[in-house]
Parts: C-alpha cells; structure tokens; sequence
C-alpha cells in the first residue's frame, strides 16, 4: 500500500509544483491549498492543513520577484506529509521538508541553467519552423514534469532513509525540542505578515 | 500571443520567423499584470502587420519596443505589491479566520481532527476563490484594456487607482495580523487554563521571544525561516544537555 501512494504522491505534487511557473498559475502550489490536496492520498487531512499553513506562513517573506526562486512550498508539503506518512513525527518531517524546499530551489535553479543552453537550440528551430511551438511547449512541459518529479522522489527516499537511520538515535528530548520549534512557526509567520504590510510609503 | 501572431500573418506567414524573434526575447513581468502588457502588445503588433510601408514598420518596431520595456517594468512593480504582497497574505489570513472560527486551533502543534473535513476544505476554497477571483478579473480586464486604450492612458493601467487598493488592502492586512495575533493569545490561555500554570507561561515566554526575534530579523533583513531553523539548533543543542 505503500509504494503506490508515495509514487501518487509524488506524481500528483510533480503536477501541483508546474502550477508555481510553467503551467496553469492558478495558486494551486501555495502551500495552504497544496498541503489538504496532498493530504488526500495521505489520509490525514488535518495533518496536511497544518503543514500546509505552517509552509505558508514560513515562506510568506520570500516572493519570486525578480530572479529570485523561492523554496518549494509543494515540495515542503510533500516530503512532510509523505515521510510523516511513513511514520516520522510531524515536527520533525516538517524540518525535514522545509529543508528539501531549500534543496528543491537549488536543484531548480541548476535544471534552469542547463535548460538554458537548450533554449538557444530550441528557439532557433522555432524560428525555422513556426509550426513546432506548441510541440516545443508540450516538451519543456514534459522535460519539466520529468525533472521536478524525480527531484521530488528523490527527496523521499531520501529523507525516508535519513528517518530510518536518525529516529533510532534521536533521544526524547530532541524529539521534543522539533516540537518546540514546530510550535514557534505560526507566531514567527504571523509576525512576519505583520511586517510585510507594513506601509513603507503612501 | 502566438494564436494572435498567427491570425495577423496569416497572409504572410513568412514574417512570422521575424515576428517571434522579438517574442523569444527576455520578457520578465508579474503573471497577472502581464495582461496589460499583452494586450497592449496585441495592439502594436496589429499596426506593425497592417501597415507595412517602411518609414511606419520602423516607427511602429520602436513604439513595440517601448510599449514592451516600460510596461513590463511598471506591471511587475504593481502586481508584486498587490498579488505577492497584499493579496496573497490577505487570503491566508482569510482561511486562517475561518479555521478559527470553525474551532480549527491552528496554533496548537498537537491538532486533532474534531470538526467535519467539510470545514477545512470551506477555509482553503475561500481563500483559493477569492485570490483567484481577483487574479482572473484584473487578467481579462487587463487584455481589454491594454488593447483598447493608448499610451497616453498607460494601456489602461490608470483606470485603477492601484496605489489606493494596495494601501488599503495593507492597512486591512495590518488589522487582520494583529488581530490573528490577539486571537492566537486568546485561544492559547483559553487552552491553558487558570493561571499561575508554569508550563504555558515557559510556553507564552517562548512565543513572545519569538515574535520578538522574527521582528528584529526582518529589521535586519533576515528571512524568518531562518528563524524557524536556528529554533530548531538551540533548542536541539538545549535537549542534548
């Protein structure tokens, strides 16, 4: 039973982290609508409005402006919800996911620049042939699809195995001091969206 | 705009190469406002393929360019401020209201499910139809508009009063922070019961040191996950002594 759910699991945020930039942009990759819908295969919904909120909140000062690449919100949810799926503690899967975001922007950021020396090649074919748009588009979907879905699997094998190896040796204590800092995020992200209202000029 | 290009040079479809070279270009603006820019681009380009003598291609190749760099500029300044830094945290806050008033306590780490999953999924559709709502308007809205109106009206743009919206929807989302932080002591001493009670004082001294620590961070210009993970570090370290 397990198996096919994490692959459903991956499959289906591989599909909700197009939604960020490549496809549809219609906020389904803000953690608050992507951790419930996740949660669906997972089975613990309150579980993924939890992650989902806390991801939120945690993310809200980082915005994609510029050329900035914000950590993976879908990600954050995904390796939360899947390693606490397999057993992990929430606030220690939550640690780990938040990590895997930071992890999935870097990796993003590197698949951006290779696919950029692509993009010269593929826009000089356009050029000789208009027709192949649409065919170039669907690609680059697909090319996208296929990266972000083997960066999320990998993230939960990943962090499976670090789970299997480190809960063994965590002490008590240490599970609660996750706990500690899981509490913290609502009253940190709050306060930041405070500051972020804030009116620097009229 | 390729369906677009196409329909305008269907009579000509060997311009088009040179059409989308100036379409492969860099083109960096916010998804929503960049309604605007495709509208107006939508208008440009339908002079550049009617009128086709020289000194006009010329001129109206400039206006494209132009229309492109300045209103790509001014369309990503206001959708960051309005869509990232407004709208966005304005519907979390939104879902976040209802989760509490549907007795979802968010702000406990030990959730439960108690109320129907009905409840849950009436906070995320609120928050995902509102932003939406409005993303969907201002992208329709902004197509028509950049294509109808001319340059000396931006495009449209100045038929919303865009910096009013923004300062409002910040002063709305001022209240509704501080609110939600009210709110969240309420409940916490609700839960805790009378005091003294030593455990949720540890508890509220902790939160307090941390709405403290996320302030000063963004003072500093520190992003508050950092926050979140430095708390795990000190409190890791503290638990192993």
């Amino acid at each position: 039973m397990t198996s096919p759910t994490l692959l459903l699991l991956c499959l289906f945020a591989t599909v909700l982290e197009l939604d960020t930039t490549y496809a549809f942009q219609l906020t389904f990759s803000r953690g608050i609508i992507a951790g419930p819908l996740l949660s669906l295969l997972t089975g613990d919904l309150i579980a993924g409005l939890q992650v989902g909120i806390f991801t939120e909140l945690l993310f809200s000062d980082i915005n994609p402006l510029g050329g900035v690449l914000p950590p993976s919100a879908v990600g954050c949810c995904a390796v939360t919800l899947a390693l606490n799926f397999l057993g992990t503690p929430l606030p220690v899967a939550f640690f780990l996911g938040v990590l895997a975001a930071f992890a999935f922007a870097y990796a993003e950021r590197s698949v951006r620049k290779i696919r950029c020396r692509w993009i010269g090649n593929w826009e000089k074919k356009i050029m000789e042939q208009p027709r192949l748009i649409n065919r170039t588009v669907f690609l680059s979907l697909l090319t996208s699809f296929a990266s972000t879905f083997l960066l999320f699997s990998l993230f939960i094998i990943a962090g499976t195995a670090l789970c299997k190896w480190l809960l063994p040796h965590l002490p008590e204590q240490s599970l609660l001091a996750f706990k500690l800092a899981f509490m913290a995020v609502p009253w940190i992200g709050i306060t930041t969206l405070l500051y972020s209202f804030r009116l620097k000029t009229k | 705009m390729w369906p677009w290009l196409k329909y305008l040079y269907k009579e000509n479809p060997q311009q088009l190469p040179s059409v989308l070279e100036r379409y492969l270009e860099t083109f960096n603006t916010h998804p929503v406002m960049a309604s605007f820019c495709f509208g107006a681009l939508a208008k440009q380009e339908e002079k550049i393929a009617k009128d086709r003598s020289s000194d006009h291609v010329q001129k109206n190749l400039l206006r494209w360019v132009d229309t492109r760099r300045s209103l790509s500029i001014t369309t990503a300044s206001i959708g960051d401020r309005l869509f990232w830094g407004s709208l966005k945290p304005l519907t979390l806050l939104l879902a976040l209201f209802i989760c509490l008033f549907l007795h979802i306590n968010f702000f406990e780490p030990d959730l439960a499910q108690t109320e129907p999953s009905a409840y849950i999924w009436v906070a995320l559709l609120s928050a995902w139809l509102v932003f939406n709502s409005v993303a969907l308007f201002v992208k329709w809205i902004g197509i028509s508009l950049g294509y109808r109106c001319e340059e000396n009206v931006c495009f449209g743009l100045i038929c919303f009063d865009w910096n009013k919206t923004i300062y409002y929807a910040k002063k709305i989302g001022i209240l509704l922070a501080l609110l939600m932080l009210f709110l969240g002591a309420y409940f916490f001493f609700k839960a805790t019961g009378p005091l003294p009670n030593y455990h949720a004082m540890a508890r509220g001294t902790l939160m307090v040191f941390f709405i403290l620590c996320s302030w000063m961070a963004h003072k500093l210009r520190v992003a508050n996950l950092y926050i979140y993970l430095i708390a795990v570090l000190m409190f890791g370290l503290v638990s192993l002594f």
